[in-house]
Formats: C-alpha cells, structure tokens, sequence
C-alpha cells in the first residue's frame, strides 16, 4: 500500500483562486454600494473591514489546516457542545448585557471593541462536523446496513440537528434555520441510509407541504389560524409577500426593490455607481441586486458560474477523498454554501420568498465570511490529506 | 475490505445526484436572471423611468383693506417657516439625527453662536453621543435598570453619560451646534402635526434652498404663512374680524360647506366680521402646481395648473381719521358721564354712534364703548351698534308722523290738543308737559306723545273717550304701524354687509296701550344703525338705501398700497323707496328742522344745538328719552333711561346721517345730556375734517395724536 503525500501537489490552487476571485469581487461590488448607504454608516468603510474579515479568514484557514482534519472527530463534541451553548445562551437570554438584539431577532453576542458574533453561523459548520462524525462511527459500527441501521442513523441525526434547528428557528432566524436544514438533508442523503427510507421521507414532505397548500386554498382562513397558532405567521407573510408582492407591504416592497433593481441592469448594466433603485442596507443580503443592476446579466452570471465552479470543485473534492468522514464533510458544506446562494439569488428574482440570508463570500459581514473561509479551511485540509491509492 | 468497499460505493453515486440537483438550481437561477433582467428588464427600467405626479396647491396672500380714501388698515405681514411633520408613530432618532444634518446644509437656526450655545443643553449633549455610543451606554447599566421601562431606563442611561463622554465631539463648533439644535426641534414635533422649526429670520435663501431639497428632507416643508395686521391697532378692528390660524384652520361645524369650496382642512378662513363676509373675495385662488417625481423620489417637473390669484382688496367706506377721532369722543363723553354722576349713572355701560352717507349708505364712522365697572376699563365694542337693540323712545316719532299722514288718519295741519289721555284699566299717559293744542309740525318740534297717541289710535279706528275702554280697536293696526316702520328699516333688517345683525325686539304683547308706545318709541327694540337707515330714510326724501362697510372691491396689486383695477364697485343699494308723496316727507322734514332749530325745539336750547356754532351745521332730527327699568332677577332695581338723537346735515341738501345711543342714563339728571355731547363733537369733527381736506387735501398718514385710545383694553371681537 503506497501512497504519495507530497503537501504541494495535493494543495487545492485551484479552489483557493477561486476563493480569490469571489473576493476580490466582494471588496469590488461593496465598494460600488458603499456611496448608496445610509447615512448613518457615513464613515465606516465597508470595504476595509472586509478585507480584514477576509485576512482573518485566511488565518483561520491556516490554523484549520494545522492538524489532520481526522482530529476534528475528536473535538466535534466540544465544537457541537460549545454551538449548543452559545446559542443556548441567546435562546435564555444571559448573559443579557452581552445580547444584541436587531428587528426584534435575539442572534448576537456583543463584545466591545471586537464586534458582533453570530452564534448560528459557527453552529453551521460544528454541526456538519458533529453529523459527520456520528455517520461515520454509525457507518463504522454498523458494516452491514439494515432497515433497523438506517433508522437508527436517522434517529441520532434528528436527536442531534433538531436541538440547534429549534434554537435557531425561535431567535427567530427563518434563513439560518434553513440552512441547517439544507445542510442536514444533503449529509442524510449521501449518509447511506437506504432509497426507500429516503424516499418516504421525500415522499411524506411532498405530502404534507401538498396538504398546507391544498388547505390554504380550499380553507383559508382556518389554516391561516393554524398557522399563526404554530407560531408561523411571519413565513406566511414571506410567502405571500413572494407570491404577490404588490399587495403585500414590507417583503413585497421589498421584493418589487429588488426586481426593478435587478431587471433594469439589463444585458450589460448600467455602469459603476449607477444604481437608480434605492434598497436600503445594500451591502448585506441584497448585494446581488447591486451587481445585478450594475454589471448586468453578465456580470450576475459571471458570480453565478464562480459559485457553481465553487461547487463543482467541492464536490470533485468530495468525491476524490477516500475517507467518509472528509467526504461527509465536503457534502454538508456543499449543502450550505449551495442553499445558500440559491436562496440568496433566488429570493431577489422571484424564485423562493425573501429570507434574510447573506450570499456567502461576497456580503459584507465578520461571522458569515469567518464560517465561510473556515469551511473552506475544512475542505482544503481533507485535499490536501487526500491520499492517492496508486491501484485505485 | 470488500465490504467496506461496498459500503463505500454509494457515495459517489450520491454526490453526483447531488451534484445534479446543484447543477439544476443553478440553472433555474440563470434562467430566472434571464427572464427578469432580459427578457422584462427593459419594463423594469420603464418602470423606473415612469413618473407619477402630485398636485400640491400654494395658499396665496389674502386681501387687504383699505379705507375710503385708499388708506392700507389692514395689511398682510409674511412669515417664512419651516416646518416639521413627522410621520404617523413617529421617526426613529436616526432618521431625525440624518434629516437635521441634512437640513443644516440649508438653514441656521441662529446666527448668533453664543444664543445657539445657550440652546444646547446638556441633555442635549448626552442625547447626541448617546446616538453614537448607544452600546457602550447600555453596557453601563445594572442588570435591575435593564429590565426597567424604555422611558426610566432611557433616563439612567443619560444619567451616566459624563461630561468626558460628550466633550468627545467640540461643542464650540458652529456646524455641530446647529445640527444638534435643529434636531432638537425635530424631537420635539408630534406625529402628523407640523412643528415649526424656524419661522423667525427665514432668510430668503435658506427658504428656497429648503424647498428645492425637498424631497429629500421628509416631512420637511417650507411654507409663506402670513399674520393680519391692523396698521391703526384695535380701531374699527370689531368689524375688521377675525381669521382663523391655520393651526385651526376651517370651522369644524361647517368643514363640509369649505371643503366643497375646495378649502383645505388647515386652511384660514374668517370667522367673524368682514373677513367673514368677504371671504370669497378676500381668500383668493389657490395657486395649484403639479410636481412630476420619478421611482426614486426625485422631482423632475414642476408645471402651475392653475395660477394662484392673490386675494381681492377691499376699499371700505369708513373714513379711519374720522373713525379713530368718534372713538376717542365717544369714549371720553361716557367716561364724562360716569365720572359726573358715578350715582346716578350706576347702571350707564355703553354709548354707541354711527355716521353715514345718507344717500349712498356709506357708513363713515362707526363706534362703541363700552366701560366695564369691574376692572374700570373702557373698550372698543362698536359692533354694539348693530347687535344691541334698545327702546328709542321719541327719536321714531318722525315715522310716526309720517304713518299718520300717509295713512290719512291726520292731513297736513292737523290739529290735536295735547292733554293726558287715560285709558281704562291703564295708566294715565301724556307728553312730558301738557302742551295744548298743536299740529302734526309742533308735534315733532316739542316732541308730543299725545298727537303720537291720537296717530295710532286712529289708525286702529278706535274710539277714545277719557278712561273708557278703545271702542272698535283693529288689531291689524299693529302691523299697519309696524309695516310704516319696517320701510324706515326700523324692526327689520338693514341689510348691513355684516354676517349678522340684530333686527331688535317686536313686542308680542297685543293690548291695545302697546300701539301707543309703538308710536312713540317705547314697546319695540331697534339697533343704533336702524335708527340711522330710518333717518337716513327721511334725509334722502324717502330711499331707503343699504348701509355698508365695502365701497369696492378691487384685484390686489403687487405693490403694497397701490389699488388696483376695480373688479366691482358696491354702489348705492336702495332697498325700498317709502310709498309716501314728497309733500308728507317734506312736512316731517320741516318738523325735524325744528327739533334743532325751532324756538321750543327738543334740541335747539342754547346748551343743546342752539349756539350758532351748532346752528351753522344745519342738523335736522330727533331726539328721544325711553324710560328703561333696571330689572335685576326680576326685582326693579332702578330707572334709567335710554337717550337718542338721530339727524342728517344739512337740511337743505343732506351729506351726513348719524344715530347715537346712549342707554342706561340715570333718570334724575334732567339737563347732562351725553348724547347730545357726542352729537355736537362728532359734527365737529365731521365738517373740521371736511374743511381741512378741502384745504390741504386728504392726509396720506393719519395724524397719531388725535389717537387717544391708548388705554383700550384689547376687544376679543364679537364672535
């Protein structure tokens, strides 16, 4: 059994351009937005602390790339129980003095002097380590796999992703939720549990988002009621701000902002620092619009093929690495970079209803583009630890 | 190893669904891009391109007054203010922070830096770091005054600021100052409610460096108010009227008649006097102006749909240097009064006169005043003259006379003996003396209440034996002898450019005695300016003509104190022409001549008109004493009585009328005579005037010494 481990050769260049690239426009497209804020960030420069966050990031690549990714089974306890804290913690409300609040959402610790920390964003990447520890010590324990195994598995990914999904969902932060859930499904899928079971499940979602729909159009009123009751009144209100945004007020505004935005950059857009619709807080979430608008279908499908050759790239990862735990690593990170983006891009053409979620790499932001650049540390570590069976 | 391997292999397959399922939704993604930015992108930027319009219309300046020889009374004072209208639930802090220091590039709200420091407070101070340090403030709090209230804790939280914290910023500097001063302006406003933020010293630039920012400034508005000014302070300001604030703005009873006027809710309309009145002439057209404004908010056309008229002016009647000198006699000849005989004249409150045009209607000068004995002060309330009705007592007899010959029941010359004539059941009544036998002429000359009597006993076809029961009275004489009135404009209206008058009271009680009083002033109520439309009658051979405040009303001109074009003149009126042959009128005339001229006359004594300097006026009328009893919650309490003199000058060929009442005299003084003071006075002061402009011409400026009321109490106005 002879392997060749050479560092260089096996360092993913090709990834790390692309990670590059994603930045430089990130910097770029926050900069055009940066003359169209609010005047209340008038003197904060965007642009800075961006490349900042992304220096940072790069350390905490290095520092990801330090130990063999094979260790992180080892602290995916302590990461899960330290994601479960925190975002225990915010869910309790103490300690108080250090909990921030915007819109009425409880997602942030404060710390002055150094900024504002999301837990659920670092509970993204602890959770996708957590599951794919526990699939691969199931996947160890079980060689042969039973109807029995599988549900089993299922049982202990559940018990483990409902918690923080739950947390996460009452802050409340509707977009990292479903993130968590993207990310979930994508490692429940390649877990190796059986097509039948997975199919059932598909097949009972199918059913019971068939049943809300079929009850929101024959008995409105009395599944609306139910609805509310369930605490989701603000999705149906996503929803229907998505499906017709006209006479739906605060995301329909929103979504109509951003259409007209979007659409009217046309083919080729209408320049730099010409954006005629005003969104406010342009260089989070609705980003995209901002290139969209000023660069063009071109310029918005030059960010989209980076992304998809982003994802190509981690799933080429994926499946190049001989070791499940770094494959069900790369596969939870393509779930939520994938959701993500869809979800982002999606939201402000039409497609999904709006859901406050930033387009990784390229909005403004510490802990998103920390968590990002540390997925990437992850998937950079399992290539470079990849080893090639020369008989393989 | 083979069963691991097994166990592997599903892995690939699955990443590569995976990779599928992401290749499919990315797909969707540039399809959708596709769809919207090419395929509907070139709606979405006509959407943005299209423009919406809103029409806001301008309020333009009301219309002056101005007196009948184009003296400005009442003028329009402009006021440039900025104002603030917060949104409904208000704005965040932020966004006022934001909106002050965007309107500081435009306006400063006090030039003078230390009065701008003295603004600032230190709450102010700690607010405005707070602004910026909202975390680091918070941090400072226990954990107890976290959980307090927004409102206590908001106050803790200021409490810790230290003057170390909010010296961070220089509070010397100017800019930072007036930003922090108009923000605190801004805190100030309610929802939906503008707040004036500068409306002193609003430059001509800030103001239109304001407006043209608008649209960026929410809720800002920069807005021309204007305050009424009465250039001769409270004269003649009753009639003036009252407008409304725009803070008030229309009557809310009558908000449906303004609003299908196209008033606006905040408009100011008038609400009493001649603004009243006038309103539809003095409020002008709006001017209305469509602002096109684009998706983003920014205005990209401004068209005038409909220009704005300013206001129409008034040119009045009223001769304000005259007026401003009646005050003063007015006022002063009561205030003799009161001062003479405080005893007696305890009931006296009011003595009322006007002066106008017999023949045209024009009232020249009009005035009230009125003391009021619980704080000793005398006011301006001339709108007494038309709202306050009072028994005239003998000043009607010359329609009296005139109901008597008309109707036939006495011819020129006839003669009745002038004894008490006693009816039974009822009080004997005469004349003030038994005067013996005399003619309808004499009658008006001494003033008999017995012919009076005879008049209207024959006019009911009565016959009158000495205290027997009127055998055969006709009840429909009392409206015979009130329709005779009613043609002098006595009991009905004058017809005044006023929104209300006062018609006086018609006695309902039926006995026969209350036709004798009728005749002679004593039973039925009259306003002063009734009194002067009936002489006013006599003196114009019977044309009974509309009085009036408004000669014309011209289109304003954009220089102040030039009239302009005239847009319609408000001439003589003549309501009714009194259905009686010149012969009667003359007679009565002849009667009246006497009253004042006459050896035995009423008012021809030498303390009275007698004098040649008095005689010379040529003054022709009547006067009248009406007993009136003081009632107080029904129990008599004194007698007082009310005195009246009306005339016209000169007989010959009439130019000037005037009635003046003086009610509530005390009855014991025989001799002090107020009205007839203030008679003498006002044709004094009428024909000075009238010598001096022949003279020198009309004065531009009304000479302030004659003004003499400086000890006016301010008049709130009749409303």
């Amino acid at each position: 059994m002879s392997s060749k481990n050479t560092p260089n050769s096996n360092f993913d260049y090709t990834l790390v351009f692309i990670i590059l690239l994603l930045a430089i426009v990130s910097c770029f497209a926050i900069y055009t937005v940066q003359p169209f804020l609010p005047s209340m960030y008038e003197g904060t420069n965007f642009v800075l602390q961006q490349i900042v966050w992304y220096i940072l990031g790069s350390m905490v690549i290095v520092v990801m790339m330090l130990v063999d990714y094979d260790r992180y089974r080892q602290v995916s306890w302590i990461l899960y129980g330290i994601g479960m804290i925190t975002l225990l913690m915010l869910f309790l409300n103490v300690p108080a003095p250090i909990i921030h609040e915007v819109n009425g959402a409880r997602s942030w610790f404060i710390f002055p002097g150094i900024g504002t920390i999301q837990p659920a964003e670092f509970m993204k990447v602890f959770l996708i380590n957590m599951l794919a520890h526990v699939m691969v010590s199931h996947n160890e324990k079980f060689k042969i796999r039973t109807i029995k195994s599988d549900l089993w598995l299922l049982l202990k990914i559940l018990v483990l992703s409902l918690p923080p999904m739950g947390l996460v969902a009452t802050q409340p932060d509707l977009g990292g939720f479903l993130v968590l859930c993207a990310i979930v499904a994508c490692m429940t899928l390649v877990s190796g549990i059986r097509w039948r079971i997975l199919l059932t499940i598909m097949l009972t979602m199918v059913v019971s988002i068939g049943i809300v729909v079929w009850g929101y159009i024959n008995y409105p009123d009395k599944t609306k009621e139910i609805v509310n009751n369930l605490g989701f009144g603000h999705v149906e209100s996503r929803f229907l701000g998505w499906l017709y945004p006209e006479a739906y007020g605060d995301s329909g505004y929103q979504l109509i902002r951003a259409m007209l935005s979007i659409g009217s950059g046309q083919l080729t857009g209408k320049g730099m620092h010409d954006l005629e619709v005003y969104i406010p807080e342009r260089h989070t979430d609705m980003i995209f619009s901002a290139i969209a608008e000023q660069f063009g279908f071109l310029g918005a499908s030059f960010v989209i093929t980076l992304f998809f050759l982003l994802i190509y790239r981690l799933i080429h990862i994926g499946l190049q690495s001989n070791d499940q735990f770094g494959s069900f690593l790369v596969t939870g990170i393509i779930g939520m970079f994938t959701f993500q983006i869809f979800q982002n891009i999606g939201m402000s053409v039409q497609l999904l209803p709006i859901t406050g979620l930033p387009l990784p790499f390229i909005s403004y932001g510490g802990s998103s583009t920390l968590t990002y650049l540390m997925a990437i540390g992850i998937v950079l570590n399992i290539k470079f630890r990849t080893k090639t069976y020369m008989f393989d | 190893m083979a069963k691991e391997k097994q166990n592997k292999s599903h892995l690939p397959f699955r990443l590569n669904i995976l990779f599928i399922f992401v290749f499919v939704l990315f797909a969707m993604l540039v399809l959708q891009l596709g769809v919207v930015q090419i395929l509907n992108g070139e709606e979405a930027q006509q959407e943005i391109n299209k423009t919406s319009d809103t029409t806001t219309k301008l309020s333009v300046p009301r219309g002056l007054m101005y007196d009948r020889f184009g003296r400005i009374i009442l003028d329009n004072e402009p006021v440039r203010s900025i104002t603030y209208t917060p949104p409904k639930s208000g704005e965040s802090a932020d966004k006022r922070l934001d909106l002050a220091e965007k309107l500081a590039e435009f306006i400063v709200i006090e030039e003078d830096q230390e009065e701008l420091k003295d603004r600032i407070r230190e709450r102010d101070k700690k607010e405005y770091w707070f602004l910026f340090n909202a975390d680091e403030a918070t941090e400072r709090l226990t954990e107890e005054e976290k959980d307090l209230e927004n409102g206590p804790q908001y106050q803790r939280i200021l409490d810790k600021i230290t003057a170390a914290d909010y010296n961070e910023y220089d509070w010397s500097d100017k800019e930072l100052l007036n930003i922090v001063a108009i923000k605190k302006e801004l805190d100030q406003a309610y929802e939906l409610t503008p707040h004036v933020i500068k409306n002193e010293g609003v430059t001509a630039e800030e103001f239109a460096k304001v407006a043209e920012h608008l649209y960026e400034l929410p809720g800002i508005d920069a807005a021309t108010d204007w305050s009424r000014e009465t250039v001769y302070g409270n004269t003649f300001s009753n009639f003036i009227g009252r407008i409304s604030s725009s803070s008030e703005g229309i009557p809310s009873e009558n908000s449906d008649y303004y609003l299908t006027r196209g008033y606006s809710r905040n408009d100011r309309v008038g609400l009493s006097g001649l603004e009243q009145q006038y309103e539809s002439e003095l409020r002008g057209i709006k001017e209305e102006v469509q602002y096109t404004i684009d998706k983003s908010g920014a205005v990209v056309g401004r068209e005038t749909v409909v220009d704005g008229q300013s206001g129409n002016d008034l040119v009045l009647t009223i001769d304000m240097e005259l007026q401003k000198e009646l005050d003063v006699i007015v006022q002063e000849e009561l205030e003799a009064a009161l001062q003479q005989y405080p005893g007696s004249n305890r009931f006296l409150q009011d003595a009322l006169a006007v002066l106008m045009e017999p023949k045209t209607g024009e009232i020249l000068a009009i005035s009230g005043s009125r003391y009021d004995r619980e704080d000793g002060t005398y006011s301006d309330q001339s709108f007494r003259v038309i709202y306050d009705a009072y028994q005239p007592g003998s000043a009607v007899k010359g329609a009296t006379v005139l109901a008597g010959l008309d109707s036939g029941v006495i011819g020129i010359g006839t003669r009745i003996e002038d004894k008490p004539v006693k009816i039974a059941q009822t009080p004997e009544k005469s004349s003030y003396n038994n005067l013996g036998w005399l003619n309808d002429r004499v009658a008006l000359e001494r003033s008999s209440n017995v012919y009076m009597f005879h008049i209207a006993m024959r006019l009911a076809d009565a016959t009158y034996r000495y205290n027997e029961p009127l055998y055969g009275f006709d009840w429909d004489s009392f409206q015979e002898l009130r329709n005779y009135f009613n043609q002098f404009g006595l009991g009905t209206e004058t017809g005044i450019d006023m929104p209300y008058e006062s018609v006086g009271v018609i006695g309902a009680n039926q006995q026969a005695g209350n036709l004798l009083d009728i005749a002679i002033g004593q039973y039925d109520t009259y306003t002063t300016l009734q009194l002067a439309q009936y002489i006013s009658t006599i003196a114009s051979d019977g044309y009974r003509v509309r009085p009036h405040f408004v000669k014309e009303i011209r289109k304003s001109e954009s220089e102040k104190g030039q009239l302009g074009p005239v847009v319609k003149s408000l001439n003589t009126d003549v309501m009714n022409k009194i259905d009686m042959s010149d012969q009667y009128i003359n007679r009565v005339q002849q009667g009246l001549i006497d009253v004042y001229h006459g050896s035995r006359g009423t008012a021809s004594s030498s303390s009275y008109w007698g004098e040649p300097e008095y005689r010379k006026y040529k003054v022709a009328g009547k006067t009248g004493t009406a007993e009136n009893d003081i009632y107080e919650n029904g129990v008599k309490v004194g007698n007082t009585e009310n005195l009246t003199l009306v005339g016209y000058a000169p007989y010959d060929e009439p130019e000037v009328a005037f009635a003046i009442v003086v009610p509530r005299n005390g009855k014991e003084l025989k001799g002090y005579s107020p009205h007839h003071n203030i008679g003498k006075r006002m044709m004094d002061a009428y024909y000075n005037l009238k010598e001096e402009r022949a003279k020198n011409g009309v004065s531009e400026e009304i000479d302030e010494s004659v003004e003499g009321e400086g000890e006016n109490e301010e008049v709130g106005g009749q409303e």
